[in-house]
C-alpha cells in the first residue's frame, strides 16, 4: 500500500519577527513494514535545511531564518509504503512476563520503562488504574495491553480542544475528555508501570472509508496528524496500539518518530524573536496513491552506449560528449 | 627552639587565641594536645606576635579592597541584602606541599574516572550491562542528556572545570564530600582572595614560599583551547546568565583575566548550524563556550523552552561539530550525590586502581535497609537531595528542629530515590579571624581541576569557612566566607 503525505504548516506574525530557528520530525520513518519512498521539505522564506538522526533514530531537520518575516511556511512530502504483515496472535503465552528481563531488553527498552514529564505516575492516574482494576495486567500482556487500549477508549471522549499540546495527563484524566496526545500518554504511563516499556509514536492516520459507514474517532480532527502507542513484548517486538480508535495500529498507522513522550517528538518546534501575535495553521493530507514509478521505468533511453575506441585524450572527450544535446 | 615553643600561644589560654576552642574536629593549625602543628608554625608566631588591633586594621583592609573590587555574591533567599562581599577571612588556610601531592593525584584519578563514566553512560552503557549501577539512576535522573546520545566530545573530555568538595575528618584524612562538574563556581575568589591576604602578610608569604596559583586563567585558557584544532585561532566567549546571577563577578572576571568575550546569551545567535557573537564590528563567529549557565537554559529550542538565556539552536550547532561546549551537556547525571556513592566503584571499574581520596559513608534511601535506618536516626544524619547543588534542599540532623526533622521524614518517604544520608562529619577547624580575636571555625577545601587534553590543578584552592560558631555549613548561598588557600613550597 503506497501513501502520498503533505504536511503544510504555516506561521503567521501580527508584526514581522526575525531569528526563528525550527526543528521538524516529519520524515517517516522507513523501518519495518514501513519503507520511505520519497520525501522533501521546502520553506518559505527559504532557508538551509541541515539534518541528523536523533537517539531514538527519528530523522530531524532544522533550519533558521535570520531576517525579518511575517509568515513561515513549511510544506513536507512524503510517499511511503506500507506492507501488511502477519496477523499477530490472539495471545502470548503467560511465560511473556519472565521475558521481562536484561537478557531481552537493552538500554533503550529500560529507558521507556522510567516514567517521563508527561507520562508521570501522579495520583490521578493511580486512582484511574485502581478503578478500572488496571493495578496488576491480567493475563498475558498482548491480552493486557489490548484490554488496556479498550478501556481507554471506553472512558474517554473524544473532544478536540479540551487539552492543550502542553496539557499533563491529570487534565483529561479528571475530565475525561481529550484526544490521542492525552490518551497515548495515559496508556504510555500505565503500561511503564507494568514493566513494560512503551513509546510514543507521533504519525500520520489514514482514515479509510469504512464499509460499515462509522467513522473513526479520530478523524473528526481537523488533520491527519496522529499518535499511538507502542509496547514492547520480548516475542513478538514493538506493537502498535492506538487507544483513540480501540485499534492496533496497523497498515494505515504511517509512523514519523518515536520518544518517551509528545516533548521527545513534535512535529515541528521553534524559537523566534519578535513581539507578536501567532497564528499556527496546519494542513495534512493523507492519500493512497499508485506506486511511484521508478526511475528505470520513467527514464526514456536517448541515446544508447557505444563502445568508443579509447584513445589517449578520452577522458575529455566524454565529457563533452555527455552534454545533453538541446532538442 | 624549643624556648620558642614553650612560650608559643596555646589554644584557650593565650591571647590571642583565648577563645580558641578545640572540638573532637581535626584542627588544622593546633594538635589535641594544644602543641602547634609544625607547618604552622611560623603563621602562629606571625599571629601571635601582632597585636589584635593590627589584625582588625587588616581585617578591614582586606574586606574594603573587595568592596572597592566589587567582588560580590548574590544570596538568593536573603532577604536583606541580595549582593553581598563574601567575607573573606585574613588568615591564611595551610596545606604542605605533601598533602597537595596526594590530593592532586586522588582528583586526577577521579576526573578521569568521572569522565570514562560520562562516556559510557552517553556511548554503549557498559557499565549499566554490567549491573554496577541500576539504569533507574540513570534513566530516571533529570540530569541525563539523551541528546547527547552518541556524540563524542573533544578528547572525550566532558567535564572540563571540575570543582570538588573535599573536607579534612576528624582522622585527619581529606575525603571527598562532592564533585561538581556543572558549572563549579568559587575559583576567581581563589584567586582575589589571594591578592589581598598576600599584601596583609608579605613577609610571611615569602618565607612560606607559598606555591602561585595566579596562572589559573591561562591554564584555563589553554583548556579550552585544546577543545579545537588551530587552537591559537581559536575564538573563546564565556556564556553567563546575566548580571543578576550570582557568581556573574566571576565570569566577568574570567573573561577579562583570559582576554575573551563575555557574552549573555542574547549576544549569540546560531546562522546555518554555526555560532556567533554580534559584535560592534559585526558577527564574529565562536569556536568556544565556556558555558556558566545550566543545561535546561542553554538551548531552548532543544531544553527548556521558556528559557530567555540561552541561544536557540546552539544544540544544534554543538552536535554538529561547529562549537564546542565546556562543560559538555549531562555532565550533571555525574555529580548526582547518589551517584557519588558508587565513584570508589567505578574508579576500580574504569581504571583497575583503588580510589586515592577517602570519601564519606553514605546511605541510599533508595535501598529499603539504608531508608529506615535513615528514618530512625535523622538526628544524627545530614540528608541531602540528589539533584540539588549549593546547600539547598538538605536537612542537617543534629541542627533541625524536631519539626524540621518530622517534616523532612515525610519527603523522604514520599520520593526515597531522591535524598541520600551521611553522618554528620565534623569538618576540620582552622584559626579564623572573627569578632576582634582567632577562634576555630569549620572550613572545607575546593581545588579546581582543569581538564581538556591534559589534565591540570593549580596548586589552591576555594577554602569555604562557615562562619557561625559550630556551624558545619559553609556553602556561599548559605552565608559561608572564604579564606586564602596556601599551598606552602617543600621544605617551607
Amino acid at each position: 500500500m503506497f501513501y502520498s503525505i503533505r504536511h503544510v504548516t504555516r506561521f503567521r506574525y501580527s508584526s514581522p519577527v526575525r531569528e526563528s530557528v525550527m526543528e521538524l520530525r516529519m520524515q517517516p520513518r522507513s523501518e519495518g513494514p514501513q519503507s520511505l519512498r520519497s520525501f522533501q521539505i521546502s520553506t518559505n522564506p527559504r532557508a538551509q535545511l541541515y539534518a541528523y538522526t536523533d537517539h531514538a533514530g527519528n530523522a530531524v531537520y532544522h533550519f533558521n531564518v535570520l531576517r525579518a518575516h511575517e509568515e513561515l511556511r513549511i510544506e513536507a512530502q512524503a510517499v511511503v509504503e506500507i506492507f501488511r504483515t502477519q496477523p499477530l496472535p490472539e495471545a502470548a503465552d503467560t511465560l511473556e512476563w519472565d521475558r521481562y528481563n536484561v537478557y531481552n531488553l537493552n538500554d533503550d527498552h529500560f529507558d521507556l520503562i522510567e516514567p517521563s514529564r508527561y507520562t508521570e505516575f501522579s495520583p490521578a492516574l493511580k486512582a484511574f488504574m485502581a478503578e478500572h482494576g488496571l493495578d496488576q495486567p491480567k493475563g498475558d500482556p498482548l491480552s493486557a495491553l489490548k484490554a488496556l487500549n479498550h478501556t481507554i477508549y471506553e472512558s474517554f471522549e473524544y473532544v478536540p480542544g479540551v487539552t492543550q499540546v502542553h496539557s499533563l495527563i491529570d487534565h483529561a484524566l479528571e475530565i475525561r475528555r481529550g484526544v490521542c496526545q492525552d490518551f497515548a500518554h495515559i496508556m504510555i504511563a500505565v503500561v511503564r508501570k507494568w514493566g513494560v516499556p512503551a513509546r510514543y509514536v507521533s504519525g500520520y492516520l489514514y482514515h479509510r472509508p469504512r464499509s460499515d459507514g462509522k467513522r473513526e474517532r479520530s478523524a473528526q480532527s481537523a488533520d491527519a496528524t496522529h499518535a499511538w502507542v507502542e509496547a514492547y513484548m520480548p516475542s513478538l517486538g514493538w506493537i502498535g496500539f492506538d487507544p483513540t480508535n480501540d485499534v492496533l495500529a496497523d497498515e494505515r498507522h504511517i509512523r514519523a518518530a518515536v520518544g518517551r513522550d509528545y516533548a521527545d517528538v513534535p512535529p515541528a518546534r521553534g524559537v523566534l524573536k519578535g513581539v507578536a501575535e501567532s497564528e499556527l495553521a496546519i494542513a495534512v493530507s493523507v492519500e493512497p496513491t499508485s506506486a511511484p514509478i521508478r526511475h528505470e521505468d520513467f527514464l526514456r533511453i536517448a541515446r544508447p552506449m557505444a563502445t568508443p575506441k579509447p584513445t589517449p585524450s578520452m577522458p575529455e572527450r566524454l565529457y563533452h560528449q555527455q552534454q545533453q544535446q538541446q532538442q | 627552639m624549643t624556648v620558642a615553643a614553650a612560650k608559643a600561644a596555646r589554644p584557650g589560654l593565650d591571647a590571642p587565641f583565648t577563645k580558641y576552642a578545640l572540638s573532637s574536629a581535626y584542627d588544622e593549625m593546633f594538635s589535641p594536645d594544644g602543641t602547634v602543628r609544625a607547618h604552622y608554625r611560623t603563621l602562629h608566631t606571625a599571629l601571635a606576635a601582632l597585636p589584635p588591633e593590627e589584625l582588625y586594621r587588616r581585617q578591614q583592609a582586606c574586606e574594603l579592597s573587595f568592596l572597592h573590587q566589587g567582588i560580590t555574591f548574590t544570596v538568593y533567599s536573603d532577604k536583606q541584602a541580595t549582593e553581598r562581599i563574601i567575607p573573606t577571612d585574613l588568615i591564611p588556610r595551610l596545606i604542605t606541599a605533601d598533602e597537595w601531592a596526594h590530593i592532586e593525584k586522588g582528583l586526577k584519578q577521579r576526573i578521569h574516572a568521572l569522565n570514562l563514566f560520562l562516556k559510557d553512560i552517553y556511548n554503549d552503557g557498559r557499565v549499566l550491562k554490567d549491573g554496577l549501577i541500576p539504569r533507574s539512576m540513570i534513566y530516571g535522573s533529570k540530569h541525563y542528556r539523551r541528546e547527547m546520545r552518541g556524540l563524542s566530545v573533544p578528547h572525550d573530555a566532558y567535564v572540563n572545570v571540575c570543582g570538588t568538595d573535599l573536607i579534612r575528618c576528624e582522622n585527619g584524612r581529606f575525603a571527598v564530600l562532592e564533585d561538581n562538574l556543572r558549572v563549579p563556581s568559587g575559583v576567581s575568589y581563589m584567586l582575589t582572595g589571594r591578592d589581598v591576604v598576600r599584601r596583609a602578610f608579605p613577609d610571611l608569604f615569602q618565607a612560606m614560599r607559598v606555591r602561585p596559583i595566579d596562572q589559573y586563567p591561562r591554564e584555563l585558557l589553554a583548556t579550552l583551547r585544546s577543545l579545537v584544532p588551530f587552537h591559537e585561532d581559536a575564538s573563546i566567549a564565556v556564556l553567563t546568565p546575566g548580571i543578576f546571577n550570582s557568581a556573574f563577578f566571576e565570569h566577568a572576571f574570567l573573561a577579562r583575566q583570559m582576554g575573551v568575550e563575555l557574552v549573555e546569551g542574547r549576544d549569540l545567535l546560531v546562522n546555518d548550524n554555526v555560532v556567533y557573537a554580534r559584535t560592534t564590528s559585526g558577527l564574529k563567529r565562536i569556536d568556544v563556550i565556556y558555558r556558566r549557565i545550566d543545561d535546561d537554559f542553554i538551548d531552548p529550542l532543544i531544553f527548556r523552552g521558556d528559557s530567555a538565556l540561552g541561544v536557540p539552536g546552539l544544540f544544534n550547532a554543538y552536535r554538529a561539530g561547529n562549537v564546542v561546549i565546556a562543560n559538555a551537556l549531562g555532565t550533571g547525571v555525574a555529580d548526582d550525590k547518589a551517584i557519588y556513592t558508587y565513584v570508589p566503584r567505578l574508579i576500580r571499574y574504569y581504571l583497575s586502581e583503588e580510589p586515592i581520596l577517602d570519601q564519606i559513608d553514605t546511605f541510599r534511601c533508595r535501598e529499603k535497609n539504608s531508608l529506615s535506618h535513615v528514618l530512625a536516626n535523622l538526628d544524627t544524619l545530614v540528608v541531602k537531595a540528589v539533584g540539588e547543588s549549593g546547600g539547598y534542599g538538605m536537612l542537617v540532623g543534629p541542627h533541625a528542629t524536631k519539626a524540621q526533622r518530622e517534616n523532612f521524614a515525610e519527603k523522604i518517604k514520599a520520593d526515597p530515590e531522591n535524598y541520600i544520608a551521611q553522618p554528620t562529619i565534623q569538618l576540620s577547624t582552622a584559626p579564623t579571624f572573627v569578632e576582634g580575636g582567632i577562634e576555630a571555625r569549620h572550613i572545607d577545601l575546593r581545588p579546581f581541576i582543569l581538564h581538556g587534553e591534559e589534565t591540570r590543578l593549580v596548586p589552591g584552592a576555594f577554602t569555604r569557612v562557615a562562619l557561625k560558631r559550630g556551624s558545619l555549613v559553609v556553602n556561599s548561598s548559605q552565608g559561608g566566607g572564604s579564606k586564602d588557600t596556601w599551598v606552602i613550597g617543600d621544605g617551607a
